[in-house]
């Protein structure tokens, strides 16, 4: 998917501002229990591969996102992208 | 997708580049359908993001071995302050304490406190008993060569050490007193 190099401006940092500040609101504690209980069941053996455990852990964190939260951010980024298309014809009318 | 015109870009100057990711994000947002998918693409990158941070942040702990450290220790039972009114911070009754010790000296029981001040004016090695001791000593040789003829020496010595215990201090007083006459240099004594 080519978007990602189209998203690479400006925009990921105000989009990361807002996904970390709703995330705040409890989900992250429960990603972290679950980071933690799912560490000590596996890992007195230091915990084999970062990253094998991160991809175990990322689906469950997301069915875990409230679904409120889900949504106000995926309308946030719509606006934020729509903005961003506006902005550019805006740009390109005069 | 048009992969081809940013893999060109890379290779011009930093303008041509980011125009054309601007071009390119254009086209993509006027079709709605792609819309929706970068939508939730976006939010899918970073809910991954947020995700890998967290789990490095407990992987970090756990590394460092603060994990558990978070929780804390559970506090210990005995060493809860205690606030009830009769008692002091560690549970212990401020009532005086039964404790009485025997006197080795004269076999009498002292109460704790007061054990220290007995034993020196017992045993004779405070201050004033050891004034009192060494004028007994003085008065006894001059009374010695007198009470030897009389009978029943023990008795009457024990008599007499009673009698001068309570006379001489009587008379310790009043002499301290002259003696001082206010001037408190050497506490009195000359050395």
């Amino acid at each position: 998917m080519d978007q990602y190099t189209v998203l690479s401006g400006d925009r990921s940092k105000i989009k990361d501002l807002l996904c970390n500040r709703l995330t705040e609101c409890g989900w992250r504690d429960e990603v972290r229990l679950l980071c933690r209980t799912i560490l000590l069941e596996k890992g007195t053996g230091n915990s084999f591969t970062v990253e094998q455990l991160i991809t175990e852990v990322t689906p469950k964190a997301r069915t875990l996102v409230p679904d409120a939260v889900k949504k106000e951010l995926l309308m946030k980024i719509r606006t934020i992208l729509t903005e961003n298309e506006s902005e550019i014809e805006d740009a390109e009318e005069p | 997708m048009p992969t081809t015109p940013s893999a060109q870009g890379s290779g011009n100057q930093n303008t041509a580049t980011s125009q054309q990711i601007v071009n390119n994000f254009r086209e993509l947002i006027k079709d709605p359908k792609s819309l929706d998918e970068a939508v939730n693409y976006m939010y899918q990158t970073l809910l991954d993001d947020a995700v890998a941070g967290i789990f490095i942040e407990t992987h970090h702990l756990r590394k460092t071995g603060n994990l558990s450290a978070l929780d804390g220790v559970a506090e210990d039972s005995t060493y809860r302050i205690c606030e009830m009114p009769n008692l002091d911070i560690f549970g212990i009754s401020t009532a005086k304490k039964p404790m009485d010790c025997t006197c080795p000296n004269c076999d009498r029981l002292v109460a704790a406190a007061r054990f220290a001040p007995h034993l020196e004016k017992c045993m004779g090695m405070g201050r004033i008993s050891s004034r009192i001791a060494s004028r007994r000593l003085a008065t006894k040789e001059g009374s010695s060569a007198a009470l030897l003829h009389s009978g029943g020496n023990a008795g009457g010595t024990d008599d007499e050490d009673d009698v001068d215990w309570s006379s001489d201090k009587r008379k310790k007083k009043s002499s301290q007193s002259s003696r001082n006459n206010g001037s408190k240099k050497n506490n009195g004594k000359t050395f």
